[in-house]
């Protein structure tokens, strides 16, 4: 058995970080029918379907997972779900229908969004549903029928803490140190952690690359060398890879200061520029059609920046824009919370109250005011800690 | 309930006669009142200029003691996408209001965030739910606001406060806490402030939690480690050359303070004019920036289009650009 499955939390009291999700979800059983469908979003690895598990299991219920390529075959839909919506009588245990990651039903599925729509009207079990990102549009009826919960990304010391006690249990001994580097790599995905615990406790090597986040094959580096150097060939070069062109974007970004100076610096990022002009366009209005423009930015655009390429060899880096960005996003995600919750007293936004969080610190650190906020213990550490 | 010892809130006026500046807008936006029926409203202007509060003391007005119930504020900038926006407003007016006044009132600060294509979808909203509910959407510029959503609005364009608003309420503030200020805190503090009230009563409140005996000096204190983050830093670092140093720098600067890719082209566009460089090159690094500006807004990722802007300042210091 691996790791993710021994570890994957069994009753509400392992589910970690997501008290409010626990709260939100023991409601909705309470409450049902009121609500018929509760859908628990949020990335991956937070513990969507470990919730829903754990749900049935502290409820007493019997699970029938779905999926769906079930909803679109009406037959077999059906056949598994007759004895759940007719004959609930019959059965002494009751039953909670769970669908998982429903947002992976495709643009020519979309029919299976309506059968679930109509499942959702008919049911006499609650659904449970989970999917990674429930704002789109195609998901909107089913929104509207369905209780929303958002999972939070994990942070990083409970990723530790978890990781520590598996590593103890198993005997694995490894360092915190270690176990530090391989929850940041994470970036809140428990089953990634878990993962990689696992894959590195069977090699025993305590070095590991801290960039490997996503899985980069050695084509990039390729086409980096094949875009500053070769500078051939132009429009197809981004055929050769499964890299999307957005990540091509940030490898080039991160590495054009390496090939060019001065006037071809300029050149080569404004080159990148207009890429991204067109993507911003492509973005907006669905014009597809741009995006040959973008690719030929993005590759003719940067390579011929300056006449002649830099001889010899380079040292490509990978990019440490996004890296940086979450690990920023950890370290203020409590500033975040509290800057909400004064933002909804004072009637103003998120944003503005993060911009003038300085001025609003030492009014912020009066024991009424943080009571009145209702913040946390945390968060009370928080502002205390700021000079 | 006691009242939160959060100064804004605590002065925020609850009553069109508290309000200070504004006047011409209070008495039609009174009047509109009087008569308990509103149109859709949109409050144009600089921030802290009292757009918030009017908002609430109209449904306040309007509501009495159940103006909770039939109030939804909603800020475009902290919303997720214009569905979420519908979504909400959705479940607020599916029930009617109870009150003798036939309609709720929903109130969306910062609607200039929203893109074009958003607002197109709020103005269907606003269609489908006119018989139970009024908007207020506030901006900072109305030029940002499409036309059809405008003319469906009655439109207030709200001033920066002046000087002596803005003394006013500061003094009443002075007062009430037991405060004593010389005339010059007066004065730093509302060059602090740039005209936004919130700003200065923030800063009065940060500075008097060091002694209740402000003076000019404390308020300048205060209100320069407050300032947004510097980018004469990152700048300086891309006149002497090193490019990969000033990026490293913007981003750490950017992610610091959360600062929005636009605020940083503005703070870029003011410095220009300190740089030790030729005034010819100065011109030209100006209209570089406001080009790097406009393809923010088409682009969609600001800090490649920053990082386009930095390496022209690196050849600007070599005396190109």
């Amino acid at each position: 058995m691996s790791l993710t499955e021994k570890y994957r939390a069994k009753r509400y009291v392992d589910i970690l970080h997501q008290e409010q999700a626990v709260k939100d979800i023991q409601k909705f059983l309470k409450e049902f029918p009121k609500k018929k469908a509760l859908m628990l979003y949020g990335p991956a690895g937070t513990g969507k379907t470990s919730l829903a598990l754990a749900a049935a299991k502290e409820n007493d219920l019997e699970v029938l997972e779905l999926n769906s390529s079930d909803l679109r075959n009406r037959l077999k839909l059906e056949e598994t779900l007759r004895p759940a919506t007719q004959q609930s009588s019959l059965f002494k245990k009751g039953k909670l229908l769970l669908m998982d990651e429903v947002d992976g039903v495709t643009g020519t599925d979309i029919g299976g969004i309506q059968e679930l729509v109509k499942l959702i009207h008919s049911t006499a079990f609650p659904i449970v549903m989970t999917c990674n990102d429930v704002w789109q549009s195609k998901l909107s009826p089913v929104r509207a029928k369905s209780k929303l919960v958002e999972m939070k990304a994990l942070d990083i010391g409970t990723t530790i803490s978890l990781l520590l006690k598996i590593s103890e249990q198993e005997g694995l001994n490894k360092s915190p140190q270690f176990l530090k580097q391989i929850s940041i790599k994470s970036q809140g995905d428990i089953r990634a952690a878990i993962n990689d615990l696992e894959s590195y406790s069977r090699i025993g090597n305590e070095e590991m690359d801290m960039n490997d986040r996503r899985n980069v094959s050695q084509g990039i580096f390729n086409i980096l060398r094949r875009l500053f150097k070769e500078r051939q060939p132009f429009l197809e070069l981004f055929d050769t890879t499964d890299e999307s062109l957005d990540e091509i974007l940030l490898w080039i970004e991160e590495n054009i200061p390496k090939e060019y100076k001065n006037e071809a610096l300029v050149k080569a990022y404004y080159a990148l520029s207009s890429a991204d002009l067109f993507r911003g366009r492509i973005y907006k209005n669905q014009s597809w059609r741009f995006l040959v423009y973008q690719n030929a930015f993005q590759s003719a655009g940067v390579s011929f920046a300056k006449d002649i390429p830099l001889d010899g060899f380079t040292r490509y880096e990978r990019p440490k824009r996004i890296l940086k960005i979450w690990l920023n996003n950890q370290k203020i995600a409590k500033k975040k919370t509290i800057a909400k919750k004064y933002a909804r007293m004072v009637h103003c936004s998120t944003k503005r109250a993060m911009r003038d969080f300085t001025v609003l610190t030492p009014i912020l650190k009066q024991e009424s005011v943080q009571q009145k906020l209702k913040l946390s213990e945390e968060e009370i550490a928080y502002i205390d800690s700021l000079r | 309930m006691s009242v939160v010892n959060i100064w804004t809130e605590k002065y925020r006026p609850v009553a069109f006669d508290e309000m200070v500046g504004q006047q011409e807008i209070i008495r039609r936006v009174r009047s509109l009142v009087q008569a308990l029926n509103i149109p859709h409203l949109l409050f144009a202007g600089p921030p802290g200029t009292g757009k918030s509060t009017l908002a609430l003391i109209i449904v306040k007005e309007l509501f009495g003691d159940k103006w909770k119930e039939n109030y939804l504020e909603l800020n475009a900038s902290d919303e997720r996408g214009i569905d979420v926006v519908r979504q909400k407003v959705k479940d607020f007016a599916r029930t009617k209001a109870i009150e003798s006044i036939p309609f709720k009132v929903i109130f969306l600060d910062e609607a200039d965030a929203l893109t074009k294509e958003a607002q197109q979808a709020l103005r269907r909203t606003m269609e489908n739910y006119t018989s139970t509910c009024r908007f207020i959407l506030s901006c900072n510029y109305s030029s940002r606001i499409i036309d059809p959503i405008q003319s469906r609005c009655v439109v207030f364009r709200f001033k920066l406060l002046e000087k002596k608003d803005i003394k006013k309420r500061i003094e009443f503030i002075v007062q009430n806490e037991k405060l004593t200020a010389q005339d010059e805190a007066f004065d730093a503090l509302y060059d602090a402030s740039e005209g936004d009230c919130r700003r200065a009563i923030n800063l009065l409140q940060a500075t008097a939690a060091i002694s209740p005996d402000i003076t000019k000096d404390m308020i300048t204190m205060v209100s320069s480690a407050a300032k947004p983050a510097d980018v004469r830093v990152v700048l300086d670092y891309a006149i002497a050359g090193d490019f990969v140093g000033a990026r490293e720098k913007l981003l750490d600067t950017m992610l610091k303070d959360s600062v929005s890719g636009t605020d940083i082209i503005k703070a870029i566009q003011k410095e220009i004019w300190n740089l030790q460089i030729e005034p010819d090159i100065k011109v030209r690094l100006t209209e570089k920036t406001g080009e790097a500006e406009f393809r923010m807004i088409e682009g969609s990722d600001e800090f490649v289009q920053l990082q386009a802007l930095l390496a022209s300042f690196v050849l600007a210091g070599r005396g190109g650009a």
